[in-house]
């Protein structure tokens, strides 16, 4: 009987495929692409992942868990599954897997869709489940921590440090984002700026009101919220007040940095705490909304499968379908970021061993399925009115109508009337070249949710979806300024050590002071560069995120080696093998391209020609030259550090096949658990 | 029937407060007091803070 099922779920996840396969150049519905990703999770996971539990990672339920050997009540403490994929998954999925697969989509769904599937399968979520058990064997040891006492102390260090550098990249990628959406959006900027003061009032209630009370301050918070979303319609529709809300890109990108410095210095519970109950609820809550919406509506998808930009010459970002696809989805198929969650909170929590098969892998299959979502979310727009949001305004002209031509000229139509009927459609007074994934992927839900929950409501719903996308992202802001803030302390102890002290004042304000000044650097050069600042910053978020992945499954990798596990090894071998072909060519391709709009160099070349020539205002040039060099050192930074590491980790695992160093497990010693097996 | 439905309706809030990682101090006193009986016992404020400073303390709990 179970066999039949399962035989039933691999015909049907495979007929998906293949409507998808044989329809192509045709409209065909989104729930094809939804059935095939489903039908592919069920049967990786009824057999790949139980492989991997069962025989490579030999999880024994009798074998007690950190959460049960050291429980505290506090971080370590035993969680049932369900709960515990919630919180998981609360943690992993943010605003990557929405908007890496919207921005890929300017090569069609079809190679989004694929890479989305078939890496989460076989890498993503091998990554997350293989760090998931290394960290719960080891009491919950963080990814840091592992590299440096399974591979070397040298290799430990270089992996902090590649982590403090991703973070800042990441930081400022997802704060332009949030920037590109809110840009000369009083409603917008009306909801997101209420939230701060919804936090305040909610950390008071908790800590000083009403000690404790958590959930009844995010009730109130969540009312509040909406009640501020439904207010931004007035403040945009009011002469007097929708000035007060409209603001220009710098401003609202030194308005985000005071905030991130602000959060990362004031105590948690103050601002951080409520942010994260209210981005959290939203998040779950919205996603929830999404995948209803799209069962309801089963949208037919009108961007092609394949668009002619998978030769390199697409507005959205520079370069060909391989490598960039591969970089530009992170999320969702593979992230590096996963590893610092599945080696934090989670291992602590789990009740049994077992469950980290769900937890791990099966959070990560869930993750893909948002992704899969957004490609959905992205594919309903009509082409040209997609690459109209999503491309720069320097390549598609000032107005709309010079726009409107640009696009008709890559074979879309749109026209000027449809571009501004969307556009007041959905509360704003432009929709075009709002690039960074956020409004496009907007537009795409409220059209979806119209259709499900009525079309009267197409602007509220607009703006529902990018308060829930910059709430979230915000909260990535702050938690990670403060995260980054410890690390660089930790990092400067190693040379001072009074820097080193986390609670000391003069070291908190120097360090978040770094930190913020880090990302904001990036995040002003983005929202200044005339090429919308996403076409640079994404494709290097999305290499570094890869990047760390490599580590991350160099580290998995060398848990297996030494473990004595050396014949599975390539269930990690093999996903790491791809993101360093990836990784690197991308970098390389970053770094050298003679195309000025995909190479760094060339770039910085180009506009010193341009400065030369006098077309071009020689302190712009300058500090344009100066970006470009900077971009590309940091390109240059992540390659040395992964070569590094996964050459010192190469080194490690031939020692240990070579017999030179003998197979010696680091695991905490077995405790038989008092659960009933 | 009336204290069962009670009784669901607080777990689903229990289960709601541990997937977005809220203290739980009813649950923290019971660990205690099972566990650590000679040691105090913390106000619900205290607690609060102690859980929120580890939790949003060096090691990221949010991805992207």
């Amino acid at each position: 009987m179970q066999t039949l099922a399962w035989i039933l779920v691999s015909a049907l996840g495979a007929a998906a495929w293949g409507v998808v396969a044989l329809h192509r150049g045709e409209t065909i519905s989104a729930a094809w692409l939804v059935l095939a990703a489903i039908g592919t999770y069920l049967v990786a996971y009824r057999f790949y992942a139980r492989f991997l539990a069962s025989r490579v990672l030999e999880l024994d339920d009798r074998r007690a868990t950190p959460a049960e050997r050291l429980n505290n009540g506090r971080d370590f403490v035993p969680t049932t599954r369900g709960v515990l994929f919630g919180h998981h998954f609360a943690a992993i999925a943010g605003a990557g897997p929405l908007v890496g697969p919207v921005l890929a989509a300017q090569f069609g769904y079809l190679p989004g869709l694929l890479w989305i599937v078939f890496g989460v399968v076989l890498g993503g979520a091998v990554q997350d489940f293989v760090i998931l058990f290394a960290s719960m064997r080891r009491d919950g040891k963080s990814l840091g921590q592992m590299a440096k006492e399974e591979i070397g102390p040298v290799t430990g260090i270089a992996a902090m440090l590649a982590i403090l550098a991703i973070m800042v990249i990441l930081l400022a990628v997802l704060a332009l984002v949030v920037v590109n959406a809110l840009r000369d959006s009083p409603w917008g900027m009306f909801t997101i700026a209420c939230t701060v003061p919804i936090a305040l009032l909610m950390g008071f209630w908790m800590k000083v009101w009403r000690p404790g009370r958590t959930l009844e301050a995010t009730a109130i918070g969540i009312l509040l919220l909406l009640a501020a979303l439904v207010g931004g319609r007035y403040v945009a529709e009011s002469a007097a007040l929708a000035p007060l809300f409209t603001a220009s890109g710098t401003t609202i990108a030194w308005l985000i940095i005071g905030y991130g410095f602000v959060a990362s210095v004031l105590p948690v519970w103050m601002l951080l705490c409520p942010r994260d109950y209210l981005s959290t609820f939203m998040k779950i809550g919205t996603i929830l909304l999404l995948a209803v919406g799209i069962l309801i509506v089963l949208p037919p998808l009108k961007l092609p499968a394949l668009t002619r930009f998978i030769d390199g010459s697409g507005p959205v970002f520079a370069g060909r379908l391989f490598p960039f696809a591969f970089i530009t989805i992170a999320c969702g198929a593979i992230s590096g970021f996963h590893a610092m969650v599945a080696s934090g909170t989670t291992p602590k929590m789990l009740r049994r061993e077992g469950d980290a098969l769900l937890i791990g892998y099966g959070g990560m299959l869930m993750e893909s399925f948002v992704a899969v979502m957004a490609l959905c979310a992205a594919a309903v727009l009509d082409p040209g009115v997609y690459f109209a949001i999503n491309a720069p305004l320097a390549t598609l002209g000032g107005s709309l109508d010079a726009a409107a031509e640009t696009i008709r000229a890559w074979g879309f139509a749109v026209t000027p009337g449809q571009m501004q009927a969307l556009a007041a459609s959905v509360g704003e007074t432009t929709l075009l070249a709002r690039t960074g994934g956020a409004p496009s992927l907007a537009v795409g839900m409220a059209q979806i949710f119209s259709g499900a929950f009525g079309a009267h409501l197409t602007a509220l719903w607009y703006h529902f979806a990018i308060m829930f996308e910059a709430l979230f992202i915000l909260t990535t802001v702050d938690t990670g300024t403060r995260v980054g803030r410890f690390m660089f302390q930790e990092l400067a102890g190693h040379v001072w050590a009074p820097m080193g002290r986390t609670s000391w004042y003069p070291s908190i304000l120097l360090a978040s002071g770094a930190v913020v000044a880090g990302w904001g650097w990036f995040l002003l050069q983005g929202v200044q560069d005339p090429l919308g600042g996403i076409n640079t910053l994404w494709p290097l978020f999305g290499i570094s995120n890869q990047l760390l992945a490599a580590i991350a499954l160099a580290v998995g990798t060398t848990v297996l080696v030494r473990s004595g596990k050396a014949r599975y090894a390539w269930v990690t071998l093999l996903p790491l093998a791809w993101l360093l072909v990836v990784t690197l060519t991308a970098g390389w391709q970053k770094l050298f391209s003679a195309d000025p709009r995909l190479g760094f160099l060339a770039h910085a070349a180009a506009t010193a020609a341009q400065v030369a020539a006098g077309t071009l205002d020689p302190a712009r040039g300058a500090r344009l030259i100066f970006n470009d060099r900077l971009d590309a050192a940091v390109a240059a930074l992540f390659m040395a550090v992964v070569v590094l590491v996964v050459v010192s980790s190469a080194r490690v695992w031939l020692r240990v096949l070579q017999g030179r160093t003998p197979v010696v497990s680091r695991e905490a010693p077995f405790v038989e658990t008092e659960y009933a097996v | 029937m009336r204290s069962d439905a009670r009784g669901f309706f607080a777990r689903c809030l229990d289960g709601v407060r541990r997937v977005s990682g809220m203290p739980d101090y009813a649950a923290f006193l019971a660990h205690q007091r099972l566990n650590h009986p000679d040691q105090p016992v913390p106000s619900e404020r205290d607690f609060f803070t102690a859980y929120v400073t580890a939790r949003y303390g060096d090691s990221p709990t949010r991805c992207c």
